[in-house]
C-alpha cells in the first residue's frame, strides 16, 4: 500500500460493492412477490362492461329486432368466445331499451311476433309465454316476471350493451 | 335442460314441461385412415356443437341426453336394441317427442326397426368448425332444425 491518501478505503469499497449487489439480489426476489400480492387490484374490473354490437343507434325503431353480439369472456386461464342475443327497440321518449330473450319460465328463447297471432307480443315457443312489447308478462301464461333487460351505453352513435339486469321499464 | 347438476334439478321441479328428449347418435372408432378418423372425429365435434346450441334455443322444454355413442365395427342391430331401450326409458318419464339425431347414414336404413324418431342429416361440408364461414352454415342448418321440432310440438 502507498501512503498517498486513498479517497475510499478497501473496507468502504467492498461494503458498497456488497450492499448494491445485496440490494439487487433483495429487489430480484421481492418484486415479483409485491406484484403477485397486487395483482387482483390491477386487474380490470369485469362487471361494468359494455360490448359492441355493431348496430347503428339511428337504424333502431320502435319496433324491436334482434341483434347479435359476441365477446370474448376470460374464465380464469380459459378464454372463450360468448354469443348474446337482445330485442332492441326504442321507445315513445326515443331512449334505446334491450331486452334479454331468455323466458323468465324456464330459459327458452323468445321471438318478437313468434307463433301466429302474437302481434305486438314475444312469445316463447317452449310453453306459449307472452311478453308485451315492454317485456311485461301476460298473465295467464306461464312466466312469472317481465324480461330481463341489458344495461345500454351509446358511443358515437353505436349501441352498446352490458350486463343483465332485472326490467327497470314495467 | 342438458346432463349436468343444475340443469337436472331444475329438470326435476318442473318435469311436467319437459316433453322432448333429443340424442346425438355418435360413431366412433380408431381403426381406419388417418383421413377416415379425422373425419369421424370432426362429425363427433359437428353434432356436439350442433345438439348444444338446439339445446340452448329450447331449453325450457327440451332434455339433451348425453350422446349415444357406439364402435363403428359393432352390428347396428346390436345398438338397435339398446337405442330403443334408451327412448323406452324416457318414454316412461313422460317425454312424448324423442328425436335421435345422427350423421351416419347406416341409421337411415334401419330406420323403420327403431321406435323414436331418427333424424338423419347430411354432413355439413365445412372444413373449419371454428372459423365465420363456418358458423354461418351452422346457423343457418340450427335455425331449419329448431323449426323442425316446432313443427313436431304442433301436432
Amino acid at each position: 500500500m502507498s501512503d498517498k491518501k486513498q479517497p475510499v478505503s478497501r473496507r468502504q469499497f467492498l461494503n458498497y460493492t456488497l450492499t448494491g449487489v445485496g440490494g439487487f439480489m433483495a429487489a430480484a426476489m421481492l418484486s415479483p412477490m409485491v406484484r403477485m400480492a397486487v395483482d387482483p387490484v390491477l386487474q380490470p374490473k369485469e362487471g361494468g362492461e359494455f360490448h359492441a354490437t355493431g348496430t347503428e343507434v339511428k337504424n333502431i325503431t320502435e319496433e324491436p329486432t334482434r341483434v347479435d353480439f359476441s365477446y370474448e369472456q376470460q374464465d380464469a386461464w380459459y378464454v372463450s368466445e360468448v354469443s348474446k342475443t337482445a330485442w332492441v327497440y326504442k321507445n315513445e321518449s326515443g331512449d334505446v331499451i334491450a331486452f334479454s330473450p331468455i323466458c323468465k319460465h324456464l330459459g327458452c328463447i323468445v321471438k318478437w311476433e313468434g307463433g301466429q297471432g302474437n302481434e305486438n307480443q314475444y312469445y316463447c315457443p317452449c310453453h306459449g309465454g307472452l311478453y308485451e312489447k315492454n317485456g311485461e308478462n301476460v298473465p295467464g301464461t306461464p312466466p312469472l316476471a317481465p324480461l330481463d333487460q341489458y344495461k345500454v351505453k351509446i358511443q358515437d352513435g353505436m349501441l352498446y350493451l352490458g350486463e343483465v339486469i332485472p326490467n327497470k321499464v314495467v | 335442460m342438458k346432463w349436468n347438476g343444475q340443469d337436472v334439478s331444475l329438470y326435476a321441479q318442473s318435469k311436467e314441461f319437459v316433453d322432448t328428449g333429443i340424442v346425438p347418435l355418435i360413431p366412433y372408432s380408431l381403426s381406419g385412415s388417418e383421413k377416415e378418423l379425422t373425419q369421424l372425429a370432426n362429425q363427433s365435434e359437428l353434432l356436439t356443437l350442433f345438439m348444444k346450441e338446439v339445446e340452448e334455443e329450447y331449453r325450457g322444454r327440451i332434455f339433451l341426453a348425453p350422446s349415444f355413442t357406439y364402435l363403428k365395427e359393432t352390428s347396428i342391430d346390436k345398438e338397435i336394441e339398446r337405442i330403443n331401450e334408451w327412448a323406452e326409458r324416457m318414454e316412461a318419464e313422460g317425454f312424448k317427442h324423442l328425436l335421435f339425431f345422427t350423421f351416419d347414414q347406416q341409421w337411415k336404413k334401419a330406420e323403420r326397426k327403431l321406435n323414436p324418431s331418427l333424424i338423419w342429416m347430411p354432413i355439413p361440408q365445412v372444413q373449419d368448425i371454428h372459423n365465420e364461414e363456418a358458423k354461418k352454415v351452422l346457423r343457418s342448418q340450427i335455425e331449419q332444425v329448431t323449426e323442425l321440432i316446432t313443427a313436431y310440438w304442433q301436432e
